[in-house]
């Protein structure tokens, strides 16, 4: 599993155990060594370590000891011993032995005396030694087994973390965009690479960086025509698949979006990294189909929103053509509200809701008879009575729909004044929504600056001064200084959009560049 | 690197959770139940003790109530549980600045709150709350 296994049963403790092998109550008279083991090095005895070594094992083959190299090639040196001495003269005895099951060679070496170097007691001791070897090898295989599962189990744990912490992080989201930068940074977390790519239906590539650290090579053999056939068969099969381009094995899982449109979600690891397993298919499957839900219905309700609004503005559109010379009127005061709203401050969930207002404003009119809303003179006091119907008509028609419930508001009351003299209800200024306020103010500027049946535009500083000269009675005051700040800041912030809204629809007026 | 004392009374938790923080390069020491890790850390104190709540005999709150004022634990505290009610758990030990991760508790979080209790300055006795 891992690259690395630890060394559990090595060289050292195999050497640690020979070292304390010395007959109790005369260890220097007595050595023993193990030559010729597989899984360790040789274990010379301390004889030939003192006397040929120097306390150096590796000059073992350079010595010229025959007696050591013919041990080291695994062969029972005993024809090298003369007379049972060793050439340094030494008492030996050789035995070739298995030592935790491999072949080595026993060597038993004593000074002149009282010991006898029998390879009996070698024996003796290297059994106990084998056994013990065998043991340490078995727990040490365990203990391997046990740091897998507890390595595998760390490894989920982390994983069900990320997945569980995913989730309420992009309940929290409303923006489809936003949704798949938060879900893709996540899964290649969760697959520990360091970034993956979407390829889009319409083939535009955005890569995704992980959001935890990851090392490792950057830029995942994308070129072109290597992952093509893999983005392809994910896209054609909306399945997940494994493939190997280049020196990468690569990952793609399908995120099926609105319309059945079909991203491909790229990742990959080198290939002599860890291989993606069974786990990391069924990850990605599993986090793109839920994902791949939720930003098709973030997109859906944003799509519908636009749908909501282009069906407003057309209407309101037709409205307004009703009478030539309010042509683009409700688009423009819809303009107005919301850039009026945002200099003073108000938050951008009910900016939305007042622009909306702003748009709908004069839906009443549809009730009001052409003769009387196109008349090209004064009206008369009946006249005046007819049109003054049209904020509640407005009201009418907009409230059996649920979602205008805030937008009402600035319908019914756009046409009343902060000193009380206003329709229909004459409601004085603290009394008066703040949207209904801002409306009439925006309003009265866009009517004072058109042409209308019954009069020519006033130029935008005429107007202005009308305004300021209503103000407190007729016009809100700070709504006012507001509106003038804003209305400035766009002229000069986007000259194009205005010129296209505001200076297109007049005639022959006289406007200020 | 620091002395961290880990109370967990299933066998291979602790195993996994020693050698996840022995892989950090910290000096672990286990016990398999409250009483013993009572015991160990009345006889030495460590920066961190890690510990389970369901352990037979002295559980986790019985543990850190009988060590936490003693100054045998000397950076912080972290339990971990699978007990639902966690939650409250983080608020009967509200007195000693105890932190809580529920099970399956995530690694990374884990090293990086030894970490930061680890990295606090000089020792300061637990008991400051």
């Amino acid at each position: 599993m891992a690259q690395s296994k630890p060394a559990i049963f090595d060289e050292q403790l195999l050497r640690d155990l020979v070292g304390g092998l010395s007959l109790p109550g005369t260890p220097a008279a007595l050595s023993v060594g193990i030559v010729g083991s597989a899984t360790s090095a040789p274990q010379f005895p301390a004889h030939c370590l003192k006397a040929c070594l120097n306390g150096d094992p590796t000059t073992a083959t350079t010595q010229g000891c025959p007696f050591l190299i013919r041990a080291l090639q695994n062969e029972a040196a005993t024809d090298a011993l003369q007379g049972g001495r060793c050439p340094k003269g030494f008492r030996a005895a050789v035995e070739q032995t298995l030592i935790g099951g491999l072949p080595a060679v026993l060597i038993t070496l004593a000074d002149d005396g009282a010991v006898e170097p029998s390879t009996a007691i070698g024996f003796d001791l290297l059994t106990q030694l084998d056994t013990a070897t065998r043991l340490i090898r078995h727990v040490g295989g365990l203990v391997e087994e046990n740091a897998g599962f507890a390595e595998e189990a760390l490894q989920n744990y982390e994983q069900l973390n990320l997945l569980f912490d995913l989730i309420p992080r992009i309940a929290q989201v409303n923006d489809g965009r936003a949704i798949e930068r938060l879900l893709l940074r996540r899964i290649a977390r969760l697959l520990m690479i360091p970034g993956v790519c979407l390829v889009a239906s319409d083939g535009a590539r955005r890569w995704y960086e992980s959001d935890g650290a990851a090392a490792g090579a950057t830029g995942a053999g994308t070129d072109e025509g290597g992952v093509a056939s893999i983005v392809h068969e994910t896209r054609a099969t909306r399945q997940v698949h494994v493939a190997t381009v280049d020196d990468w094995q690569v990952l793609a899982g399908p995120l099926v979006r609105l319309d059945e449109q079909v991203d491909v979600v790229v990742a990959a690891r080198q290939t002599d990294a860890e291989p993606f397993t069974s786990g990391d298919l069924m990850l990605l499957e599993s986090v793109l189909a839920f994902g791949g839900q939720i930003i098709s219905n973030a997109e859906l309700q944003e799509r519908l929103r636009d749908m909501s609004m282009q069906v407003a503005r057309a209407l309101v559109a037709a409205i307004d053509k009703k009478d030539h010379y309010t042509s683009g009127h409700s688009e423009r005061v819809g303009l107005l509200t919301r850039i009026t709203a945002e200099q003073l401050g108000i938050p951008g969930t009910e900016i939305q809701i007042m622009e909306w207002a702003g748009l709908l404003h004069d839906i009443g009119k549809i009730g009001i008879p052409e003769e009387i809303l196109c008349k090209p003179g004064k009206l008369t006091p009946e006249e005046f009575d007819v049109i003054k119907k049209h904020p509640g008509m407005g009201y009418e028609i907009l409230k059996p729909i649920a979602s205008f419930e805030l937008v009402v508001d600035g319908v019914l009351y756009h046409h009343e004044h902060p000193d009380g003299s206003g329709y229909p209800k004459g409601l004085t200024r603290d009394e008066i929504p703040m949207v209904a306020r801002i409306i009439h103010v925006v309003d009265t500027f866009d009517a004072l600056t058109s042409t209308r049946s019954y009069r020519q535009a006033f130029t935008m500083e005429k107007a202005s001064e009308i305004i300021r000269a209503e103000s407190g009675q007729r016009i809100d005051a700070d709504v006012a200084d507001a509106f003038f700040q804003a209305f400035d800041n766009y002229r000069c912030s986007e000259p194009e959009a205005f010129a296209t809204a505001f200076l297109e629809h007049r005639e022959a007026a006289h406007v200020e560049s | 690197m620091s002395r961290i004392l880990v109370a967990e009374d299933d066998p291979h938790i602790l195993r996994l959770i020693s050698m996840w923080l022995k892989r950090q390069g910290h000096d672990v020491q286990e016990a398999r139940n409250g009483l013993s890790a009572r015991d160990l850390l009345m006889a030495e104190p460590v920066d961190v003790l890690v510990s389970d709540v369901n352990m037979p005999g002295m559980d986790g709150l019985e543990l850190i109530e009988a060590v936490a004022g003693e100054g045998c634990v000397q950076r912080g505290i972290v339990v971990l549980t699978n007990r639902w009610d966690h939650v409250s758990i983080r608020d009967q030990l509200a007195e000693w600045d105890v932190h809580v991760l529920p099970k399956p508790f995530s690694p990374s979080r884990l090293s990086e709150l030894v970490e930061s209790l680890t990295a606090a300055g000089t020792a300061e006795s637990q008991t400051e709350a």
